[in-house]
């Protein structure tokens, strides 16, 4: 299984990458976002580090459902998709080639997002980084892990976009307030009481959704029409 | 046997699109399934497949034995037009575990008349040269069983032949080829048995020599490809080409 999700997402990560609209998109989405929250402060005013926080992981938000849009969109173009359901690896393995694409994407759009909201939004990093860069690596597991399942169930759906974000938003609600938290405390250096708390609530939503996404994505990705 | 079906139906929401149908592929055999459009020829087809469930009946692969392997031709190409001829070629072996030789590809491409064109992207072939890869993928990896829907679709008359020396190929390496045609009169050499799907059911099945003999009592919407052309030649007793 792990070959065939490696084979999937070198191809992804290289239509993608090669195309260039579907994570331009992304990109754009999110840094505009970013831009356009900061219009609301007056020159030299700086947002509070909670708000600050929040709109960095709206953004990113947003971005993965662009990305998984375009990553499942790959295989609409000329019925691969009947392919990949055909392949002898278990269908789990498109699952996390999915997954693993998204990752990387998202990664990369967020070591643009986060410049982004330090300069538009008047943020700094503290020492507290670590921690943040703990959160950002737990939520992505968990974006991804449900974005890829999620991005299945939507493709060839007209409207797939409207409905990744409808189905996507409220599951990863306690991910985005861990998120918004920790990432609170990095741009301020205070950690409140109980926040590292969110570690361990983000830790079981990420083994929720992988476990979820690996036993449900057998039946959700298959070439019934 | 490698392939049965015992007794399938399919229903798309409450419209049947045929029950009732049992049907066995041998090894080293190729099988002409021909009926009307709407049939339920490529429903039939993609439930041999494994890309759709019955509504009712068994499928049993090898008796039972062992797993299949499985080359389907439908009406999508399953080609990334981003991918050159070889990049495609190669992802699919590739997700078919296959660890094949660059000679390999190259031999591929060659045999189906598309080595010059093995760097450029799929995006820039012809429907035919798209179709041709196509062939070249679904034959590479030598599969057991064949599913071939149209195959000849998008076609000139060179690259039909190739087709017919690839499925012949494919044949004498041991494998069971079903195909759907709708030039049943056109492909009837080729093959060695024929079933053909008729209201709602299978009109028939049987050997290509059942066929001609009993072809006259059969429904003609059943051989619908061109059932004057085959009602003239019923009716003067002319053998099909």
């Amino acid at each position: 299984m792990l070959k065939a999700a490696l084979l999937i997402a070198s191809k992804d990560l290289r239509l993608t990458m090669g195309r260039g609209s579907g994570l331009l998109q992304a990109l754009l989405l999110g840094l505009l976002l970013i831009f356009v929250f900061s219009l609301s402060l007056t020159p030299g005013q700086r947002m509070s580090a909670q708000g600050a926080a929040a709109i960095f992981w709206m953004a990113s938000a947003f971005c993965q459902v662009l990305i998984f849009s375009t990553l499942y969109g790959l295989e609409e173009i000329n019925g691969q998709r009947q392919g990949l359901v055909l392949a002898p690896s278990p269908a789990q393995g498109v699952w996390l080639g999915k997954a693993l694409a998204g990752l990387c994407l998202l990664v990369a759009s967020q070591t643009l997002f986060l410049p982004a909201t330090i300069v538009f939004l008047g943020q700094e990093i503290s020492d507290l980084w670590r921690l943040g860069l703990a959160i950002v690596i737990i939520g992505d597991i968990g974006i991804v892990a449900i974005g890829s399942l999620l991005g299945a169930l939507s493709q060839g759906q007209s409207a797939r976009e409207s409905l990744l974000s409808i189905v996507l938003f409220p599951l990863l609600a306690p991910l985005f307030l861990g998120g918004i938290r920790i990432g609170s405390a990095v741009f301020s250096g205070k950690l409140s009481e109980g926040a590292d708390g969110w570690f361990g609530i983000a830790l079981a939503f990420d083994a929720i959704f992988v476990a979820s996404a690996l036993a449900l994505f057998p039946s959700v990705y298959n070439a019934e029409e | 046997m490698l392939l049965q079906l015992r007794d399938i139906a399919r229903f798309y929401g409450s419209r049947l699109v045929f029950k009732g149908v049992s049907l066995g592929v041998r090894r080293q055999s190729v099988t002409l399934l021909a009926g009307a459009n709407g049939a339920g020829k490529s429903t039939l087809l993609k439930i041999m497949a494994g890309l759709i469930r019955p509504s009712a009946g068994d499928i049993l692969m090898d008796d039972g034995k062992e797993a299949v392997s499985v080359g389907f031709l439908g009406h999508m190409t399953f080609l990334y037009p981003e991918l050159s001829a070889m990049e495609n070629l190669r992802f699919w072996a590739k997700l078919h575990r296959l660890a094949l030789p660059l000679s390999s590809f190259e031999d591929m491409l060659e045999r189906v008349d598309l080595s010059a064109f093995a760097g450029e992207k799929a995006k820039s072939f012809s429907r035919g040269m798209a179709q041709r890869l196509n062939l070249a993928r679904v034959f590479l990896p030598r599969p057991a069983l064949l599913l071939l829907d149209e195959p000849g679709t998008g076609l000139d008359t060179r690259s039909t032949a190739i087709l017919h020396r690839e499925i012949a190929s494919a044949k004498a390496d041991g494998a069971g080829i079903v195909w759907i045609t709708h030039s049943l009169e056109d492909d009837i050499a080729r093959a060695d048995t024929v079933a053909l799907l008729a209201d709602r059911r299978l009109a028939f099945s049987g050997s290509v020599e059942d066929y001609k003999r009993r072809r006259g009592a059969l429904p003609t919407s059943a051989i619908e490809a061109r059932p004057d052309d085959v009602n003239t030649r019923m009716a003067g007793g002319g053998e099909p080409c």
